[in-house]
């Protein structure tokens, strides 16, 4: 770096040299202060409903989000952090509403309780857990005891179930998902370990997008995720459609719900009753879930 | 070593390091051309008349005599479509009751495929979701649609032993002696009079929120977002960073204790950014609640921890570099400490300074993991300056994640999340110019 002595010999003559400095803050504050002023134009502040929680319940809750928004003017923001996070969320007064695919744990209801949080479940709506494997995979059906024995490590190749002749590529979720939780009670059973060789996804659309991707592969996935690029197969001979979920034909079925603090009154009343309204039901049904 | 061996080693020494450029700029069009041109994709495609319409009717924009003369042109041709789907459905009622059953399913795979394609048909109820209200509205995808109606998939398990393979199989085949038929081939030649494709220019992409949880319309929120987080973490980070790096250039006596918070700095630079997200989550929100959820001032101020040691550092060494003839002469002449610091040694060391603060500021920008669990929402409206003690806001970092893996139709809107990605590559990048630019215009004032 080639620097001449202009600052010192400035400073000798008698030039104010802080105007430098003095110069690069007026623009950066006058820079500041446009944008304050776009800002405040753009957005007035109303009172915000914070969602947080599972990925399952996410397109549902960003539809209502936006339809609340538009209907109410009430500001919805969403977070699909998992259920397990949206738990941890409310339990920590961080957010209004928090969106599960499983019920809250009596452990979590206990550490609610203790930070003065009074855990209340509505229920949204019904979701088929979909069993997915790849479009190429000749398997239609799986009774409950297979896929049990598939996720336990049991049976480790497809040829065992009716496949053809390769290794199973088990798809499973991380542990925060309610998703993950759901199924290991209604599949495997609580506290059965899922083989060590499966593979954990994040996210509905990553198992979806790891399926569709890996002609050996078997995930589960919520019903409004399904779609072309992926086989449902049926459990126990079942698929999951509207009237098997809600007559509970389907053996993977489970409630998605909505966890507030107390009896939900007012704004967040209106938004939790969103699924007993016909628009509500509309939506429900267009994002292929299932209304109770 | 003889001259031989030498030339030798010379040469190849060059032919690696040519190389190994050559390498590198091939890696890097790889990663950078298919950002470019599939981000451009969002903004400038082929759209259909059912991105006009959605323009209008969720926006308010273009004109509303053009939009329905296109319309009515469109209908024209469509409206034989929904002859033919009501002239079949009449059949369908004749037919004999297992044919019938057959062919329904048949059918109702066909009508799902013309929605898509076309939007709403006559006889469907108004649908609530923005994303069933209008058909393709970019003209690539349609023709992908196309294929969908005119050919279905199978897939061919005669072998048990491997994975089938997949097929595909004429539509109209399965039509054959029907008078739906005659649809397959007249919407294949008609698409183009019933979708009315024509370039155009989507700015809106820039400056609109988005609709349908980013189906249509654009990332002005997801933008304003980044942008709020990363001004903010820099109005934390930069004053303290520059006050730090003074204390220790200036200040500090050289000792064991600076010494050691050197190193901590510097190892602080080196923490993955996920350990400053959840740093953030339990200080920020959780132990000193400056927001009750989370929000732009907590995602700042994570942001803020994070890029400080960076901060600090570029500083420092700017400071560092000053000529200590300056300090010198300044003293000599009779001038304090800090009058000597505050005019002599930090104009000097100005270009340095913002240049680390903002390279600092492309890294806030782009970095999803602080603000995953402090700031970051997947949908959200673009929030005024007032809101960002209370509010959290979708940010591109975490969004473009957010739609790569776990929105619900990601396949279908990879040219949002294209676009995205260019939006961020292009905010970074010209911060970084700007901190060239900015760099080079101050050492020129210093210079005379």
């Amino acid at each position: 770096m080639k620097f001449q002595s202009y600052p010192v010999a400035a400073y000798l003559a008698g030039k104010p040299t802080k105007t430098r400095i003095d110069i690069m803050i007026k623009k950066i504050s006058l820079f500041i202060v446009l944008l304050a002023l776009i800002s405040v134009a753009a957005g007035a502040a109303v009172n915000t409903l914070v969602l947080d929680g599972s990925t399952t319940v996410g397109p549902l809750a960003k539809t209502f989000a936006a339809y609340f928004t538009k209907k109410y003017g009430v500001r919805v923001t969403v977070s699909e952090s998992g259920s397990g996070n949206g738990a941890k969320s409310l339990i920590n007064g961080s957010c209004t509403i928090a969106t599960m695919s499983r019920a809250m744990k009596a452990a979590e209801i206990a550490a609610a309780r203790q930070k003065g949080v009074n855990p209340v479940a509505t229920i949204v709506a019904l979701d088929g857990l979909a069993m997915v494997v790849h479009p190429a995979n000749p398997v239609r059906s799986l009774t409950k005891a297979q896929i049990s024995s598939i996720y336990r490590g049991a049976i480790t190749n497809w040829r065992e179930v009716g496949g053809p002749n390769t290794r199973i590529v088990v798809i499973q979720r991380e542990s925060n998902s309610g998703t993950e939780e759901s199924f290991k009670e209604l599949v495997i059973g609580k506290g059965v370990p899922v083989t060590g060789s499966a593979e954990t996804q994040s996210s509905n659309g990553s198992v979806k997008s790891r399926v569709s991707t890996t002609l050996s592969a078997i995930g589960f996935l919520g019903h409004g995720f399904v779609d072309g690029s992926v086989k449902v197969i049926a459990v126990n001979g079942v698929l999951p459609t509207v009237a098997a979920v809600k007559s509970g034909i389907y053996p993977v079925s489970r409630p998605l719900y909505f966890y507030t603090n107390g009896q939900p009154s007012g704004v967040v009343k209106q938004f939790v009753d969103l699924p007993k309204s016909a628009e509500g039901k509309r939506m429900i049904t267009e994002l292929g879930f299932i209304n109770r | 070593m003889n001259i031989g061996t030498r030339k030798i080693l010379d040469r190849s020494f060059t032919a690696v390091g040519i190389g190994s450029i050559i390498v590198m700029a091939i890696a890097l069009m790889i990663v950078v051309l298919p950002i470019i041109t599939n981000g451009i994709g969002a903004v400038f495609f082929t759209g259909t008349v059912e991105h006009r319409k959605m323009l209008f009717s969720e926006f308010k924009r273009g004109d509303s005599e053009g939009l329905s003369s296109e319309v009515a042109s469109s209908e024209r041709y469509r409206s034989k479509v929904y002859d033919m789907l009501t002239g079949f459905e009449t059949e369908l009622e004749t037919m004999a009751p297992e044919k019938k059953v057959e062919y329904k399913a048949k059918y109702a795979q066909v009508r799902a495929a013309l929605q898509a394609l076309l939007g709403p048909l006559p006889g469907d109820s108004a649908p609530m979701l923005t994303r069933f209200k209008y058909g393709q509205t970019r003209w690539e995808k349609s023709e992908e649609k196309l294929h969908d109606l005119l050919y279905e998939s199978k897939w061919d398990n005669s072998n048990p032993d491997v994975m089938s393979k997949e097929y595909f199989v004429s539509r109209a085949i399965g039509f054959q002696g029907t008078s739906l038929v005659k649809l397959f081939p007249y919407v294949k030649d008609n698409l183009e009079k019933m979708l009315l494709p024509e370039f155009t220019v989507y700015w809106g992409f820039i400056t609109d929120s988005s609709v349908d949880s980013h189906f249509f319309g654009g990332i002005w929120p997801e933008i304003q977002g980044t942008f709020f987080l990363a001004v903010g973490a820099m109005l934390f980070a930069f004053p303290l960073g520059v006050v730090a790096a003074v204390y220790f250039t200036e200040y500090a006596r050289p000792g064991f204790l600076n010494s050691m918070l050197r190193s901590a700095n510097s190892t602080l630079a080196g923490v993955p950014s996920i350990v400053f997200g959840m740093f953030g989550l339990a200080f920020f929100i959780n132990t000193l609640k400056v927001s009750e959820s989370k929000s732009v001032i907590a995602g700042a101020l994570t942001l803020a921890i994070m890029i400080l040691p960076t901060i600090i550092r570029a500083a420092e060494e700017a400071i560092l570099a000053v000529p200590k003839t300056y300090r010198e002469a300044s003293l000599s002449l009779g001038s304090t400490k800090w009058n000597t610091i505050a005019t002599v040694i930090l104009p000097a060391a100005l270009p340095g300074i913002l240049t680390g603060g903002v390279i600092s500021l492309g890294r806030a920008a782009g970095e999803t993991a602080p603000i995953i669990f402090t700031a970051a929402v997947s949908v959200g409206s673009a929030i005024g300056l007032a809101d960002v003690f209370s509010s959290p806001t979708p940010a591109l970092s975490w969004n473009i994640y957010n739609l790569a893996s776990e929105h619900e139709a990601a396949s279908q809107i990879r040219h949002v999340q294209y676009g995205m990605v260019l939006a961020l590559v292009s905010i970074v990048l010209m911060l970084n110019l700007s901190a060239i630019v900015l760099r080079a215009r101050i050492s020129k004032k210093l210079k005379g």
